[in-house]
């Protein structure tokens, strides 16, 4: 059975999106049952566990002992935060206004009573949303960037030049933005946060006619908030570069391929936020309890 | 004054104020282009189906292939999301005692925002992403101008089943995310705070929630649907440039469905009230 799944040589993590692919090109492979295409599907997802662990290994490894260009990474910091900015700021200002009307209509709803509306949207906001949202939507516009960028470096060989020239593919593509992404995950995640809760209180101030003075309280927020939501920034930063950074490396199928990749490189990062997220939120449910 | 030439600026470059404003203007010409582009584009598809003018075929293979295939990451997405929701709400849910009311709470954030949402942007990576590849990998390959030659209409043969396709995958598989994401609520809530998934389900049902939410949601789902529809098949046939076109048409396809969906939930959220 094995021998089936070592066609593209290094697909795998996204197993519908990959064989989909690669069901267009070999035509010979004997039709699979339920049992193994359950089968199929396990194997896929066993390689490319390991394969991105590896990958994850490698960065960390090149992270403290590789050789780095000056420069290289401020380029990706400015690609990575400045250039996200504004598509990060417009959909965390947007979310903001939604919660807070969401959430005061609901409250309307049991207890009209707004006073605690601002303290427990920025306690959830510094819990779980600022950092949750605001890395979706960078897996997105990030993730499908290094993916494209780094799928079409692999189609067209430059990966093997690389290679030729003794340079890990890792050291030389992914740390950079593994670095460059940690970095700037944190910083626009604590703007565009401030963002969502200004948003808010504007909406809060014009809806529910609740001054700013009753929702700007940070009587709720305590050292475990603070610390759930700077631990998910730093392992959501590390997450987008190494995962989009996995599916761009495991590129095959020329033009196409890059197509794939970067679909794979969206939904499998917004997988591991949301994976990483249950993680994350269950851990510091559990450490710091209410 | 002869010797001023020297320490002004050539006429040809431009100065700071007239580079921002003119990028500040051509933004907002792109961006006319697209919505101006994409409602044409809606109104075509809109004639092809009222009229049935499109492929019966090509319809089925793309539900097959977008709802089908999507299954695996919406579920896994949709019991993730049903677990954070209670993980954030335990903390407030103990703080009062109201373990009652944890099924209520969970219930309206999941069934109103949070499932639509989180389900539109997995199946705009998934779904959308690739639709766009698909069509601008075929307008790069010349094989549109291939259907135009057979006198077979693209519109009527690519876009408009990809577009219902699309339409109908997000609303069923919101249907789908909002029974599993309550599903992985009510059990977390027991593994978690200890409330029983029957106190859990007495909440999501019990008078506080109708029928109301859970159709405001859909509706959501539906004009997210038509959203990533447009613009998945506007940046795909608006693709130039070969191979690295096609990439950036799929990186405008991800943003734009990413930032629409937001915006959108804003206005039917507002609207809705």
């Amino acid at each position: 059975m094995s021998s089936n799944q070592v066609k593209p040589p290094a697909h795998g993590f996204s197993t519908t999106t990959a064989r989909a692919g690669a069901a267009d090109h070999d035509e010979g492979q004997p039709e699979l049952g339920t049992i193994g295409e359950l089968g199929a599907a396990a194997i896929d997802l066993l390689i490319g566990g390991r394969e991105l662990y590896s990958v994850f290994v490698r960065t960390l490894y090149y992270t403290f002992n590789g050789r780095r260009e000056k420069g290289v990474v401020a380029r990706q910091m400015y690609e990575i935060g400045n250039k996200s900015l504004f598509f990060l700021c417009t959909t965390m200002g947007f979310i903001g206004m939604i919660l807070v009307y969401q959430a005061g209509l609901q409250a309307k709803r049991v207890v009209p009573d707004f006073t605690m509306l601002g303290a427990i949207y920025l306690e959830l906001l510094v819990r779980d949303f600022a950092a949750s949202i605001g890395a979706l939507m960078l897996a997105t516009r990030v993730g499908a960037g290094i993916a494209a960028e780094i799928g079409s470096m692999v189609v067209t060989e430059q990966v093997d030049a690389l290679r030729m020239c003794a340079a890990d593919p890792i050291d030389f593509l992914i740390v950079p933005r593994f670095l460059a992404s940690m970095l700037m995950t944190l910083c626009l995640i604590v703007f565009a946060g401030t963002v969502a809760f200004v948003s808010g209180a504007i909406t809060a101030n014009i809806a529910y006619e609740v001054p700013y003075q009753t929702f700007f309280s940070m009587q709720m927020i305590d050292v475990g908030d603070v610390s759930i939501g700077l631990a998910k920034c730093l392992a959501y930063g590390a997450a987008i570069p190494v995962v989009s950074g996995y599916c761009g490396l495991s590129t095959f199928g020329g033009s196409e391929g890059v197509g794939w990749a970067t679909t794979r490189a969206v939904v499998n990062t917004s997988l591991a936020i949301i994976i990483l997220n249950f993680f994350i939120s269950g851990a510091g449910f559990l450490i710091f309890p209410g | 004054m002869a010797a001023a030439p020297t320490t002004t600026t050539p006429k040809s470059e431009p100065g700071a104020f007239t580079t921002f404003f003119g990028a500040v203007g051509a933004g907002f010409l792109g961006a006319a282009q697209t919505a101006g582009g994409m409602t044409i584009l809606f109104a075509k598809c809109v004639a092809r189906i009222a009229t049935f003018r499109i492929d019966g075929g090509e319809l089925w293979k793309n539900l097959y292939k977008m709802a089908v295939k999507s299954l695996p990451i919406v579920a896994v997405t949709a019991l993730f999301t049903g677990a954070i929701m209670v993980i954030q709400a335990a903390t407030i849910v103990k703080r009062y005692g109201a373990e009652g009311l944890l099924g209520w709470g969970a219930g309206f954030g999941t069934l109103r925002e949070i499932a639509p949402l989180l389900t539109a942007l997995m199946i705009s990576g998934r779904v959308g992403a690739n639709n766009t590849a698909e069509i601008g990998t075929m307008v790069v390959t010349e094989q549109l101008d291939a259907l135009r030659v057979l006198a077979i209409d693209p519109i009527g043969f690519l876009v408009a089943p990809r577009f219902i396709a699309i339409v109908s995958t997000l609303f069923m598989m919101t249907l789908f995310a909002d029974a599993l994401a309550l599903f992985g609520a009510a059990y977390t809530g027991q593994a978690l705070l200890g409330v029983s998934p029957v106190t859990f389900y007495n909440g999501v049902t019990g008078g506080l929630l109708g029928f109301g939410d859970v159709a405001n949601g859909l509706f959501k789902s539906i004009v997210y649907g038509l959203l990533m529809a447009l613009a998945s098949c506007h940046f795909g046939l608006a693709t130039t440039g070969g191979a690295p076109g096609v990439g950036r048409a799929v990186n405008a396809t991800v943003v734009t469905s990413a930032a629409g969906v937001f915006v959108l939930d804003y206005l039917v959220s507002f609207a809705s009230g």
